[in-house]
């Protein structure tokens, strides 16, 4: 049986309910949208790190900063994480499934990475909570967190590696005798320019998030404003050079990519390149007043990854399709009405969703003592759509059982 | 097949066990806490009662980091530990589901929202809002049991979807809405016991009564309602698994279902006991016991409605070593164990192409590989293993040469627990040929 006539024939024998593309869209924007946040949680312990040893009042004043956000980034960069590890085992099931068996002990591992990630990220932001928020912190918990941030960064980077090259597949897990290995504690495929690429990204994408705090509590009397001043400026410098960096490493990647996949010519890896050029200009750009430029500057960085993101997916179409494997070949069965409930649900999500932020982006703004009042009717809207998404599902589900006889 | 992954004396299935009993408890608190916490606000909120908000403010913290992210993380966790251990078995239920999984994804993603922005603007912004917030998340974080019950109960009974392959006719199957109303009663229950624990801490001693009173009413209609409606989930099995569970066939699933009983009752007692009759003896210790006592019930619960739906992982459709049982028209989709007992399943082992099966060393691995895919997922391979071993097994039923055990290969069928065997002569030789190597567990 030959590697492609194998590939196919692992794919789910249910068919997917929509068309291919449509999850490979929402794969693109969700891993988007959990990159950005996985990026600001290592950019941000790395950098709180380095300004706890070397930055000043101000500097340590900002690790503190960064270290309350990485609990709270790194809890939704985990919700965000679920959806593209879904999609990707909707349309990529055969290469997914395999690694993940293949490294079986490292994909549980995993686990064990992020939550000790998470604890000890909150305990270096609990630590250094009480007392002068210009002092000096413990970094303990900082470094365990940063470096189980790192094993999980690597765990899956190695998983989705080993997902791209099936060729390899029979190699790895043959053994010299010619015995099945069933251990999955080995695992392969390290491309060390694409690892440091999405490292030195967290760089870019957390001087970003800098600037953007800079400019978010602009408008409070009880933060200093030489303080934001060194934030913001820290913030455009930090995603400057991180951009760079991730350029070059970007280049690094480029030249593991095998030639024969033409990935190099593609024009969605030359938009991203492009927009990561436009990038960087508007940044340079902005050097001597970040803080006013936060908008355009977070929106700019969005695209450029939002774009990356995309040629990363082009690229992994180019490495299947290398063994005959293409998403858009899945055997459809359409499912309108499940199809119909998830992207209702999700308008409906939105809808809600800007209650949460709306007083999110009230209070942070507020100093503390003074209540914020929201308007009576956003928080109603929300829970009304919630009970009335409630009541049509139920109302569904009581039909349907009542006809298929389930009950009463 | 996907490479196998072999953990050995206890099996992968183990490990999805492991990390499902670590998930259930902070998620149903994370789902039901809520309820109790909006139920208490609003007592602040309209009879103006600010010293009810030092409650809320304790409640949330440990329901934020400990329930929230530990249900979240270990919610991952099922995923990838069902990904190792039955990964067909999970493309099965997340190829026909996907779009339900989304969708709870969304409310996922509006509990975080909420909660943290709870948590943050507690005394910062107007009451009422902050009251609504908590009343959003309650309500998204129980829709996402909603949601995830009908995934679940489609696992063990798929209702009209073998016929129609449609949505949702496998999401409202049978033991949907008993199932909801279990789950629902028992995050009210747990929710409870938590809610005590944390009253009975606080400094104002004469509020910290009040609120465990409160949270044992809660607790006692969440136990009681949660009896009423497992009755009727006993009752809407099909017939086939009451008859496994019940009158032979797997007896462990009955002593499941009294463990599960008996821990049902000595919660029920402690709301009774220390909540309403003596408030001021409820403490942080007596509660941990009876959240651990609720752990081992619920755990056994579930290891009942897991332990059911066998021979298969998805009812009627997949087995439990991840072969699909029959057709399904209208999904296009075919019996697996047809085409292999046509076929021939090593035949189409992509792992086993370099094998040469006239060589009779590569035969046994032929033979191992076969093993490990078609019985690995139930049964450990070590004499000493502790899930249902094969060596022990087999030499109690008697079977330890290669052609006996080739042989009893077609008997697998008849049990009412085992799938039929999916291959064709040569792979029963192979398989046989293999097993005997195994050293004997007779006495
Ligand atoms: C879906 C899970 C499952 C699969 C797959 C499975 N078994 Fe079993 N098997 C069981 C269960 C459950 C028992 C009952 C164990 C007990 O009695 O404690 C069992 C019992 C047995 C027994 C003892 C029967 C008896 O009469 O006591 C033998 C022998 C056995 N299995 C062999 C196999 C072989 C060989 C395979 C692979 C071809 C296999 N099983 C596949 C679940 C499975």
């Amino acid at each position: 049986m030959d590697l492609a006539q194998f590939l196919n024939g692992m794919r789910d024998p249910s068919g997917v309910p929509f068309f291919p593309v449509v999850f490979q869209f929402l794969m693109v924007l969700t891993f988007t949208l959990h990159i950005v946040c996985v990026n600001v949680v290592v950019g941000g312990l790395a950098i709180s790190i380095w300004e706890a040893w070397k930055g000043g009042p101000y500097g340590r004043r900002l690790a503190r900063g960064l270290a309350k956000a990485s609990t709270i980034i790194l809890s939704v960069a985990i919700v965000l994480g679920v959806a593209p590890l879904l999609f990707v085992q909707v349309i990529y099931d055969p290469f997914w499934y395999a690694s993940n068996t293949m490294s079986a002990i490292w994909a549980m591992l995993f686990l064990v990475w992020v939550c000790t990630a998470f604890y000890a990220a909150y305990g270096f932001y609990l630590g250094n909570k009480k007392g002068d928020a210009y002092g000096e912190l413990k970094l303990f918990w900082a470094y365990v967190a940063f470096g189980a941030m790192a094993l999980a960064g690597i765990t899956i980077h190695t998983l989705t590696m080993e997902a791209l090259l099936p060729d390899m597949w029979h190699k790895w897990l043959i053994d010299g005798n010619g015995a099945l290995l069933t251990g999955g504690a080995r695992f392969h495929g390290m491309a060390l320019g694409r690892l440091l690429h999405f490292f030195m990204a967290s760089f870019a994408v957390t001087g970003v998030y800098m600037i953007l705090y800079a400019w978010y509590f602009s408008p409070r009397p009880d933060m200093e404003p030489e303080y934001l001043a060194y934030v913001a400026k820290k913030g455009v410098n930090i995603a400057l050079y991180g951009t760079l960096l991730a350029a070059a490493t970007g280049f690094w990647w480029a030249g593991e990519v095998p030639e024969s996949l033409g990935f190099l010519s593609n024009p969605v890896f030359l938009l991203s390149v492009l927009a990561a050029v436009i990038f960087i200009l508007y940044l340079a750009n902005s050097q001597n007043d970040p803080a006013n430029h936060a908008i355009p500057i977070t929106v700019l960085l969005l695209i450029t990854v939002f774009v990356m993101s995309y040629a990363r997916e082009i690229l992994r179409m180019k490495y299947v399709g290398a063994f005959d494997y293409s998403i858009f070949a899945y055997k459809l069965n359409l499912s309108w009405g499940s199809t119909l409930l998830f992207f209702a649900t999700f308008v409906l999500g939105l809808v809600v969703l800007y209650f949460p932020l709306l007083c999110a982006f009230k209070t942070g703004r507020t100093e503390p003592g003074k209540v914020v009042v929201i308007p009576e009717k956003v928080g109603s809207l929300a829970n009304i759509l919630l009970v009335g998404w409630f009541i049509v599902v139920a109302g569904l589900g009581i039909i349907i059982s009542f006809k298929n006889g389930t009950l009463p | 097949m996907y490479p196998f992954w072999e953990v050995p004396l206890v099996t992968s299935g183990m490990i999805i066990a492991f990390i499902a009993s670590f998930h259930i408890l902070p998620s149903h608190l994370a789902t039901g806490a809520f309820w109790f916490n909006a139920y208490i606000e609003r007592e602040a909120v309209k009879k103006d009662r600010p010293e009810l908000y030092d409650f809320l403010s304790r409640f949330t913290l440990l329901i934020l980091i400990f329930c929230f992210v530990i249900g979240s993380i270990t919610g991952v966790g099922i995923w990838f530990s069902a990904t190792v251990a039955s990964p067909r078995g999970i493309s099965g239920l997340i190829h026909n589901y996907v779009w339900g999984w989304a969708t709870e994804w969304v409310f996922f993603f509006l509990e975080i929202a909420t909660i943290y922005v709870y948590y943050y603007t507690l005394g910062r912004i107007d009451k009422e809002s902050h009251l609504k917030l908590g009343v959003a998340y309650a309500l998204a974080a129980w829709i996402s049991m909603v949601i995830i019950t009908g995934i679940l109960g489609f696992m063990l009974t798929s209702g009209k979807w073998i016929e129609t392959g449609g949505f949702f006719d496998g999401f409202f199957n049978q033991t949907y809405w008993p199932q909801l109303f279990v789950r629902t009663s028992m995050m009210l229950g747990i929710a409870g016991i938590y809610a005590t624990i944390v009253a009975s801490r606080m400094k104002n001693k004469a509020v910290g009564q009040e609120i465990v009173r409160k949270a044992s009413l809660w607790g006692i209609a969440g136990m009681v309602f949660g009896a009423i409606f497992t009755l009727w989930y006993l009752f809407k099995l099909p017939e086939s698994v009451k008859d496994m569970a019940f009158h032979g066939g797997l007896p462990y699933l009955k002593t499941l279902l009294c463990v599960a009983a008996i821990a049902y009752f000595i919660v029920l007692l402690y709301f009774i006991i220390f909540g309403l009759i003596r408030p001021q003896m409820a403490g942080t210790v007596t509660g941990i016991i009876i959240l651990l006592v609720l752990f081992i019930g619920i755990g056994a619960g579930e290891g009942f409605r897991e332990g059911a739906r066998r021979p298969y992982i998805i009812s009627q459709y997949m087995y439990g070593n991840q072969i699909i049982a029959r057709d399904v028209p209208a999904l296009g989709v075919k019996s697996e164990v047809a085409k292999y007992q046509e076929k021939g399943i090593t035949k189409s082992l992509y792992w086993a192409k370099h094998l040469d099966l006239d060589r009779a060393e590569d035969r046994i691995k032929a033979g191992r590989m076969l093993a490990l895919f078609l019985c690995g997922n139930c049964h450990s391979f070590e004499v000493n293993g502790i899930i249902r071993p094969l060596p022990s097994l087999l030499s109690r039923v008697g079977v330890e040469e290669a052609e006996d055990i080739a042989g009893f290969m077609d008997a697998l069928g008849d049990y009412p627990y085992m799938p039929e065997f999916p291959g064709n002569d040569l792979d029963k030789e192979l398989i046989g040929e293999y097993l005997a190597t195994l050293p004997k567990g007779g006495e």
